[in-house]
């Protein structure tokens, strides 16, 4: 499926193992989107001419030369990626931060916000990177995928005992408030 | 606008479509299309004519000085062709992704599945590809390929020979293998007006010895096919054709496309193009 983080298109894709990975989203072939592409096993294939990517992105298979073993120098673009919580976590660029965890806590719902993702930090005020911690009864925290300059994406987190119906109602009483402020 | 990018002829309209005269739009430009009985006439949009051409079904023009006639597909011309226009397809796509498509038999088996492609038969054999001096256009032939069905009159899978000519930047040629008349060629071209750099119109167009398939079968499987072309070059990134090797990896099936990228970049053909690389 396709994603994007800090105006970066993303390909994201689930093995057959179940192992998670986040891909540039173009094709070194002819930069047809990866995220169009399909799964097959342990690699990504691409919808166009069905070449195939393996684990570390390196190109396994040209379908038009079915016996030609793929230059190494044929490789998707790949990125640092974690799955916590049900969320899945990218860094594009390299780090040595660990991802973050959050013991007692599941994903709940998506939303997306027309506000950018340090406004809606901002707004929130006290934000780590990325994150929001609000607490409460539900203990919910906000993991924020900054899209672009007026657009983000909040992925909430809550406790596993939360009201989940009562998280996503909040959620979208956050979301009117923080549009409403920026309006 | 360059000269080697103005004197260029471009389709601009299917010419049994015109009626009365409308506005349309060719490399980023305004323009006005109309006839007069059989005849049809261009204009732009300060009132000066254009040059105007109808043939193989479409009105041609050119906003600069054409230092040659339109390209002509003299096998087109031979008796008990049926001539098949298609229409348009509107695609959010550079015309040169538009044409490179055309070109490329790597992609039926995936983007044309069970019709001009299938697994397992992926496989691209060696091919011939020419830029021809002469006549200056872009030639592949003895290109192969196996195709479960290869048109709309053929019964079942088939190994099918083609040859593809670039005639003009944005207008390719394909011969095909006939179904039913083996040794002659079945024609279908793609004629790409150049909206604005990221914008095309398509308009395929046949002429074909099939006598049995009605006609509307016959568009609808052209239009079917380049349905799914869309979906691909609507999705590619950058929009616009990377000039510059390096960008792209291509392999040995990408010889056609490999020299139109060449051809485009020594006749200065840059519309629609990413010359320096991103």
């Amino acid at each position: 499926m396709p994603a994007r983080v800090d105006g970066q298109d993303l390909a994201i894709w689930r093995a057959a193992s179940g192992q998670t990975h986040v891909w540039g989203d173009r094709c070194p072939h002819r930069g047809m989107r990866l995220s169009r592409g399909f799964v097959r096993g342990e690699t990504l294939a691409c919808i166009y001419h069905g070449w195939q990517y393996g684990n570390d992105g390196g190109c396994t298979q040209i379908p038009a030369h079915p016996n030609l073993v793929p230059p190494k120098t044929i490789c998707a673009t790949t990125y640092a990626c974690a799955e916590y919580s049900g969320v899945i976590w990218v860094a594009l660029q390299t780090t040595t931060q660990v991802c973050r965890s959050f013991p007692g806590q599941a994903a709940v719902r998506s939303l997306a916000i027309k506000a950018s993702a340090e406004k809606v930090m901002e707004y929130f005020s006290g934000a780590d990177t990325g994150v929001v911690c609000v607490g409460g009864t539900n203990d919910i925290a906000l993991a924020l995928q900054p899209i672009d300059a007026t657009h983000c994406t909040a992925h909430a987190l809550a406790s596993v005992s939360a009201d989940r119906k009562e998280v996503s109602r909040w959620l979208e009483s956050q979301r009117r408030s923080i549009e409403l402020d920026l309006a | 606008m360059t000269a080697g990018i103005a004197d260029h002829w471009y389709p601009v309209a299917m010419c049994s479509g015109i009626s009365s005269p409308r506005d349309t739009r060719l490399l980023g430009q305004e323009i006005t299309i109309g006839r007069e009985g059989e005849q049809f006439w261009v204009r732009d949009v300060h009132g000066k004519t254009l040059p105007a051409i109808a043939r193989y079904g479409h009105l041609w023009t050119s906003p600069g000085q054409p230092n040659r006639d339109l390209f002509s597909i003299p096998e087109a011309e031979a008796p008990g062709r049926r001539l098949v226009d298609c229409g348009a397809v509107r695609v959010k796509c550079s015309p040169l992704r538009a044409v490179e498509n055309f070109l490329d038999i790597a992609h039926f088996p995936f983007v044309h599945t069970d019709i001009l492609g299938a697994e397992p038969y992926t496989e691209v054999s060696r091919y011939e590809v020419q830029i021809r001096e002469e006549v200056d256009e872009v030639w592949a032939t003895k290109v192969k390929f196996f195709q479960p069905q290869a048109a709309r009159s053929a019964a079942g899978g088939i190994t099918t020979e083609y040859m593809y000519r670039v005639a003009a930047p944005t207008s390719a040629v394909l011969y095909k293998t006939c179904p039913p008349r083996p040794g002659e060629w079945d024609i279908i071209t793609l004629f790409v007006q150049p909206l604005t750099e990221e914008l095309c119109d398509v308009w395929p167009w046949m002429a074909l010895y099939d006598d049995t398939s009605p006609l509307a079968e016959l568009v609808s499987f052209q239009q079917m096919i380049f349905m799914q072309d869309r979906s691909i070059l609507e999705s590619q990134i950058p929009r616009k054709l990377p000039l510059d090797p390096g960008m792209e990896a291509p392999t040995q099936a990408d010889l056609t496309s490999v020299a139109y990228r060449r051809w485009l970049k020594r006749i200065g053909f840059t519309y629609g193009a990413q010359v320096v690389a991103a």
